[in-house]
Formats: structure tokens, sequence, C-alpha cells
């Protein structure tokens, strides 16, 4: 029976956990699901009504697709299953206003929302720099996506998994030459034996093997546990990404066997 | 020109610690202390905050 354990978590935006008892296809599954299938919200359409700031239209709206966007994403719906037929409807869309005149620097935190449901995760982004007599002046709508359709709408990142490792120490002499050829600095002589003291920072590399002229340290792994790890951009607390990836798996697995024709 | 929102490589949303980091280089801190203090782990990360020039100032008279 698969088994998932928390190792460490950084204020929601950050968590390393371990997964046991599962094949590498379920592991890979999950990494793509967390990466590509987790809905968020992210900026789709810009109106510009006036732009004299030194970057064009274009940059102006790439860099309002960037901001990560904080939304309980159950209360939208994907704009091409809403019931207004795809026009833009507080069901499906965060509307966002902009009108800022220079000399300042606009941050994200200048976005006016039209609605309480959504805001920008981090206020202190700068989009633009005005200078005396610029003028900026728009309106920007967010949608909800996947990481599929665009990175925009992709929700982590820093994501990866490695196997368990596992290392094994034999007819050890004491020489010490593995403890230096460790990049990871995971190895130490402790009351006459060598010890590894944290297991889950090797990084599988067997500098030590090579190092040990004996062949006493041996580095495995498990196939069958993976620690993962991956960060939130702020758009989503990370536990509730692994929850929304687990329960696309889970569907998905489901729509899969469904599928399959019965057996006879 | 004006620092990107987030790391070409990674994604990770950078652009609200340059500020953050010119403030602390301003007053003193070596570039490796400031980037370790705000958490940017990654090489991709450091070099976004590290090698960028802000231009937008200079270029905004024209």
């Amino acid at each position: 029976m698969a088994d998932l354990e928390v190792l460490s978590e950084d204020g929601g935006l950050r968590v390393k956990f371990l997964l046991k008892d599962v094949t590498y296809g379920f592991a890979n599954g999950l990494r793509r699901a967390i990466l590509i299938k987790v809905p968020k919200l992210a900026m789709e359409d810009v109106v510009i009504y006036e732009n004299s700031s030194a970057l064009f239209d274009e940059m102006l709206a790439h860099r309002l697709g960037m901001l990560p966007i904080k939304a309980d994403t159950s209360l939208f719906v994907f704009r091409d299953e809403c019931v207004c037929n795809e026009e833009g409807c507080p069901n499906c869309t965060a509307i966002f206003t902009l009108t800022k005149e220079g000399p300042c620097t606009v941050y994200s935190k200048d976005l006016q929302m039209q609605s309480t449901d959504a805001k920008i995760a981090d206020p202190d982004i700068p989009i633009v720099e005005l200078l005396e007599d610029q003028r900026v002046i728009l309106e920007c709508s967010a949608i909800l996506g996947v990481g599929a359709q665009h990175a925009k709408w992709q929700a982590v990142n820093g994501l990866a998994y490695k196997n368990y490792p596992v290392i094994e120490v034999g007819e050890c002499t004491l020489c010490g030459e593995c403890i230096e050829a460790c990049p990871e600095k995971i190895l130490k002589i402790k009351d006459e034996k060598l010890m590894v003291t944290d297991v889950m920072e090797c990084s599988l590399c067997k500098s030590c093997e090579e190092a040990c002229e004996k062949g006493a340290i041996k580095v495995n792994y498990d196939p069958r546990a993976f620690i993962f790890k991956f960060e939130s951009d702020g758009s989503m607390d990370v536990k509730e990404i692994l929850r929304k990836a687990l329960e696309v798996v889970e569907k998905e697995a489901t729509t899969f066997a469904n599928n399959l024709p019965k057996r006879r | 020109m004006i620092i990107p929102v987030r790391c070409f490589t990674c994604g990770s949303v950078i652009g609200s610690l340059y500020p953050k980091f010119m403030d602390m280089v301003e007053s003193g801190m070596t570039p490796k202390e400031a980037l370790d203090k705000l958490g940017v782990e990654r090489y991709c990360c450091r070099r976004m905050l590290l090698s960028h020039i802000d231009l937008i100032r200079e270029v905004g008279k024209y």
C-alpha cells in the first residue's frame, strides 16, 4: 500500500515528502500531474487603454501574465465549460484594473481587484517603471487553466524526485577517503565506525565508492521509494496542489480502467 | 531593461526580490550573503538577480 510522509514544509511554499511502496510509473505520473494538470488562475486577456511607458504593450502584457494569482480555484470554472459561452463572466473570470501615472514604480499591488475571490500572491513585483508624464491604464482578466496549455498556469517550480538512497558499509578501514570525496558531506567517523549523517541528502553520485580502495562502501537505492520536492509560486498551498494532483491521477486511472474491455 | 518577473529557467518568482537584493547590496552585504538571506537557492535564480542591469530609467527618457 502506497504511503506518503511529509518530511519538511516551509510556509506552504516548499515541500519535501517521501512516497513509499509505489512504482516508477506512479511516481512519474504524480510528477506530471503536479506539473501540468493542477488548475490555477493566470492573466489571459489584457486591454491596454494607454501605455506611454518604456515597455511595449506586448512586454507589459507578458509581465502581467507571469504574475502568480492566489485564489480558491473551486470558486471558478474553466471558461470553455462556463454557462457564459466563453464570453467571460464572474464565474470564470477575475478582472483587475491598473491606472498609474509617473514618476513611480508600478508594483503588482497597484492592480485593483474587481472581485474579492482572487488576489496577486506577491504584492511587491515591479511591473514597469514610469517617468514624468508616462501613464499606464489597462484592464486585464485572469482565467482558469492548466500547465499543459501554457507555463503561466503551472503552479509549481523546482519539481523533482529521486530514489531513496541506501548506503551500505562493509569492511571499512576508517581511512577517511570517502568522507573527503562526498560532495554532500554526509559521511563521518563516529565511535570508530563510518556513519551516514543524513542518508536523504545523498545524491547517488557514487564518489565514495570510487574513492574507497577496499570497495567497502556501496551506494544503492530503493526502487520503490521516492523523495519528492517542489515549490509553489504562491498561488496555492503546496498541500492543496498535491491533493489536487492526486485527485487527477485517481480520476484518470479510474477513467482508463472503465474504458478497458471487460475480461471474459 | 527591467527585472523579469520570473526566473527564465525554473519559473520561480524573483521580481519582488530585486529591490530587496539591491538594498542589501548597497548597505554593504556581499551578493552571496544577500542571496542566501533572501532564500534564493538554485543557481538559475541567483544569476537572474546577480547579472541583471536595470536600464529602464535610461531607456524611458526616449
